[in-house]
């Protein structure tokens, strides 16, 4: 083991800095407010800070380690020149208060990065404000909020969610103020359209749902529900969580929503660095937009003045919504991520619908051959798909429902098994609708021979006797990890008194 | 399908990343499927897109990086003129170490530990930079960081509510400095808006400091959001008794500028209960305001209503050293609508460089960088105090930053200024209406002499023109 706290004593700092500047009276702050305690922060030299994190970096499992089918989060490979890029001096070292002139490379690409989303979304007016999918969900419904407000509306305060949606949907709908009305699904995991006709009403500011939803089917039936909510006044949001499935091929726009974030991070590789950095801007209709937080990169002709610092026939500036809700981050949201997605959207242009369709051949490929295994090695008992379908799109959930009555073997154990044949585990137990779930998204950044390999081997796992998974994983840094003692015998830092 | 069928064209440049792409038959007839289209059959034709996305055409990664160069080569970068530009973003320098280590595809590239086993080298580096900031701050329990300082200030009001609505004479209320900027306040007004939360504010003398005598009214409410230093720049030593005067039952939460804190007292030793601050100027570039990470330290008092993801060390089934996420029940995939936060991806990878960033210093470096910013503020505030037409506003003691009084517009002074090179401060109109004579200048390590020199003679010069005598 390698302890960041175990390096201490030594007089030794990793970074050697230059001198201050002189002054004529020595820079003082008021008595009381000296720090008369520093913290215990390590000491360590540049050589065993590198070696520290080096160290952990191989104790950790990316997307570069190897096949990441986490459902849900579309771990897509991140393109290495993106982070080229964001470490250019024109987007690392610029101040988000300078002028507009000082800007205008910055305001262009948010604004081409509007414009291709709302183009994408079928959306009158993006916003690059919310740094993350969450966030975008909150600012969407405090939009909606405010809307209903300037209209009198007062009496709308529920916001429906499937019971298949994400946490953060109920979650964000929540920190606005709203009663959360949760519908169940149907028996195959489909939105139940006549359970959303019993809920809908006066008292509905908007429904919450993702399509693809959270099972990887494309709800056919998404413009009856469109039809249904607005017909009782309310509004309708798409959790743009699944994005990766339909980019090109269809829209939210087109299904009738008036709402929509975007996760950045998974459908436009900006890297998921571990649990964040994200991105995640909202779309909206017309009737929403003067809500929206700003500000928004808005662009004109120049006048001759400003000719000079143009990047091309327009001049770019900021814009100030009438009726915007305010901030939701103090600044203009994540732009080093926006700077990545927009490299990485560059690449693909207008053949962003190939990228879908593959994302989407692959995990219907990935599907078939996981079932095509499993029968061939006589398994296929022990799973059933989450819900029925002819094809999915870009993930697919299986249940390990049948492993665990005929074998105690559950979804977890599965997981872990898989974890020692080299892979990161898929999506667990989530949605919570199906049953000791397993949820698949393979990207379409993997090759047919890691799709081959990857079913033989989960194939493998199901052969494997429940003995054998319940130890799993053994291949690890570390084994099953005790989350219920973690939780028990709370150690959240290092415990410098038991030492001393 | 002529996506396929179609071996050269623009759509080619694409295949780096599509490993299947020319194999898409082969996998479709797999599948007892012809075309592409056969796998979408399932979605409505009324909700089609007819035509092909009006969009520009793909890019080679040759072709993007130099539009990449152009676009982003004419922003103008601060580093490249004397720059005095902060308000709470602070230009810094960032070791080296920190960005070679984090672009490391095993952090860069992975996402939220949901799987212990295997995510051991972030769950252990996020449990370190709990412990560095719980050092830091001087307070028990870090969560591995919010969005940014805005929301965390955010999450901490409405975190002290959830703990002290019950007992609190003044339910749902919190008390909040007037100075704060009204960006982070409209944040805060978001977040507190749905839990029907009556944000007070709190009046500072002429001097810039808290007025005491006020404070007494926010006693028996649920939380007080002072910040230290605060934004203009002032190290207030009236803070260190506030605690005494709102009382137990009121949440002090304190909102910091990390670095400051290699000399200024940590706020958990003069009674904060919460310290909630931007981490930015740890570990990270400014980046045009983001990716960020904001700070969320308290007591154990507040542990299981706060916000975000926590790390905690555990054993495995051998009884060996091992960590993983805890207290999830708190959080929005188990408790749903009534979660004490909606957060789901947050910024670790920032924070991680702010880890580093605090490994590489130590506590001696700490201080001595503390001590680079202070003397860098201090040095330009002799030298702009003694230049023609310019003025403090406030004798105090600042940290990297202070408000200066212009003969004139702030506006017209600053533009001025961008004539000749210089990125002059922040115009204090954006933040205070009545203030349109002010500059916040700021001066950070990474201020030089020459800079502050620049600054001055340009100031002198605008002062001259806008008619004070030499
Ligand atoms: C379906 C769904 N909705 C919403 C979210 C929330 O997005 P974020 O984690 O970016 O806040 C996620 C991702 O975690 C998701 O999978």
């Amino acid at each position: 083991m390698s302890h960041l706290f175990n390096h201490s004593g030594a007089e030794n700092t990793g970074y050697s800095q230059p001198q201050g500047l002189a002054s004529v009276n020595e820079p003082s702050i008021p008595k009381g407010l000296l720090r008369q305690q520093s913290a215990r922060w390590p000491r360590l030299s540049e050589p065993e800070m590198v070696r520290h994190y080096t160290w952990l970096s191989k104790r950790n499992f990316g997307i570069d380690t190897g096949f990441y089918p986490l459902g849900s989060c579309t771990m897509k490979h991140n393109p290495r020149v993106n982070e080229v890029i964001a470490q250019l001096p024109g987007i690392a070292d610029i101040h988000p208060h300078q002028p507009e002139h000082h800007l205008q490379g910055l305001l262009s690409i948010f604004y081409e990065m509007q414009h291709m989303l709302e183009v994408c979304a079928g959306m009158d007016q993006v916003t690059l404000q919310p740094v993350a999918g969450a966030q975008g969900e909150f600012t969407a419904i405090r939009c909606i909020q405010e809307y209903f407000r300037q209209r009198g509306e007062t009496q709308r305060t529920k916001v429906i969610v499937p019971d298949s949606a994400h946490g953060t949907n109920p979650a964000s709908a929540a920190m606005c103020g709203f009663e959360i009305v949760e519908i169940p699904s149907l028996a195959d995991g489909r939105m139940d359209l006549a359970a959303l006709a019993a809920v809908a009403d006066e008292t509905t500011a908007a429904m919450m749902i993702t399509n693809p939803n959270t099972l990887g089917l494309f709800e056919a039936d998404i413009k009856e529900a469109s039809q249904i909510v607005h017909d009782a006044g309310g509004q309708m949001y798409y959790d743009g969580a699944n994005f990766n499935a339909i980019l090109g091929i269809t829209s939210p726009g087109l299904m009738g929503f008036d709402a929509v974030h975007f996760n950045l991070h998974k459908t436009f590789s900006q890297p998921h660095g571990g649990g964040g950095p994200g991105s995640g801007p909202i779309g909206v209709k017309s009737q929403l937009a003067p809500f929206l937080p700003g500000p928004l990169a808005a662009r004109r002709s120049p006048t001759a003045q400003e000719s000079s610092s143009a990047v091309d026939e327009y001049w770019y500036h900021w814009h100030q919504p009438e009726h915007s809700i305010g901030k939701v981050q103090q600044w203009h949201g994540n732009a080093g991520a926006v700077i990545r997605c927009w490299a990485y959207y560059r690449r693909y242009g207008n053949g962003l619908k190939t990228m879908s369709e593959h994302a989407v051949l692959n995990a219907n490929y990935l599907r078939h051959a996981i079932h095509r295994e499993a029968k061939k090695e006589g398994v296929s008992h022990l799973f059933v798909d989450g819900a029925e379908t002819d094809v999915a799109k870009h993930e697919f959930t299986l249940s390990m429902q049948p492993a665990k009555e005929a074998l105690g073997i559950s979804a977890m154990d599965v997981a872990k098994g898989l974890l020692d044949k080299g892979y990161m585990a898929p999506t667990v137990y989530f949605p919570l609708v199906v049953p000791e779930c397993m949820m698949i998204e393979p990207t379409e950044t993997e090759s047919k021979d890691t799709l081959d390999t990857f079913a033989e081997q989960f194939v493998q796992v199901l052969q494997t006797d429940a003995e054998t998974l319940h130890a799993a994983p053994v291949t690890t840094p570390v084994r099953r990890v005790d989350e219920v003692y973690a939780a028990r015998n709370l150690c959240l830092r290092h415990p410098f008194e038991d030492a001393e | 399908m002529d996506s396929i069928t179609d071996p050269l064209g623009e759509m080619n440049v694409m295949v780096d990343q599509l490993p299947n792409r020319g194999r898409e038959a082969e996998m479709l007839q797999s599948m007892g499927l012809e075309t592409m289209e056969d796998l979408f059959v399932d979605i409505p034709s009324e909700v089609r897109f007819k035509d092909e996305l009006p969009l520009r055409g793909p890019q080679s990664e040759e072709e993007i990086i130099a539009d990449a160069r152009r676009l982003l080569g004419s922003n103008v970068a601060m580093g490249g003129r004397p720059s005095f530009i902060g308000a709470g973003l602070y230009r810094n320098y960032v070791p080296a170490a920190v960005f070679q280590l984090v672009t490391r595809g095993e952090f860069l590239t992975a996402y939220t530990p949901y799987q212990p086993e295997v995510s051991q080298g972030m769950l252990q580096a996020m449990w370190e930079f709990q412990t560095l900031i719980s050092e830091l701050v001087g307070l028990p329990v870090a969560n591995l960081s919010l969005y940014d300082g805005s929301t965390a200030a955010a999450e901490a009001l409405t975190c002290a509510v959830r703990v002290h609505n019950r007992k609190a004479t003044q339910a749902n209320t919190v008390y909040v400095s007037e100075l704060i900027p009204p960006d982070k306040m409209s944040v805060m007004e978001n977040y507190c808006q749905g839990a029907e939360i009556v944000i007070k504010t709190l009046k500072h003398h002429d001097d810039g400091t808290l007025n005491l005598d006020e404070l007494k009214l926010a006693a028996g409410s649920c939380g007080v959001y002072l910040e230290q230093p605060n934004p203009l720049g002032i190290l207030d030593e009236g803070l260190i008794t506030v605690k005494d005067i709102i009382g137990a039952n009121t949440a002090l939460i304190v909102g910091v500028q990390p670095i400051s804190l290699g000399i200024v007292e940590a706020p958990g030793h003069y009674g904060a209960d919460i310290v909630v601050g931007e981490g930015q100027p740890l570990g990270s570039p400014v980046t045009g305001g983001g990716p960020l990470y904001g700070i969320f330290a308290c007591t154990k008092t507040y542990l299981r209503l706060m916000p975000g993801r926590i790390v905690g060390r555990s054993i495995d089934v051998d009884g060996k050293e091992a960590y993983c996420l805890t207290l999830s029940t708190r959080e929005q995939h188990i408790r749903r609508h009534r979660a004490t936060s909606n957060i789901c991806t947050n910024e670790t990878l920032i924070a991680l460089m702010g880890a580093m960033h605090m490994a590489l210093l130590g506590p001696d470096g700490l201080r001595d960088l503390a001590h680079r910013n202070l003397a860098a503020c201090q040095c330009a505030k002799e030298i702009l105090a003694s230049t023609k037409g310019i003025e403090l506003v406030h004798a105090a003691h600042h940290f990297n930053e202070f408000s200066i009084r212009v003969p004139g517009s702030a506006k017209d002074c600053l533009a001025y200024l961008d004539e000749n090179g210089i990125i002059g401060g922040f115009d204090l109109t954006t933040w205070y209406p009545q203030y349109n004579d002010q500059i916040l200048v700021t001066a950070t390590d990474q201020t030089s002499l020459r800079d502050i020199e620049a600054l001055s003679a340009q100031l002198a010069m605008w002062s001259m023109h806008q008619g004070v005598s030499a």
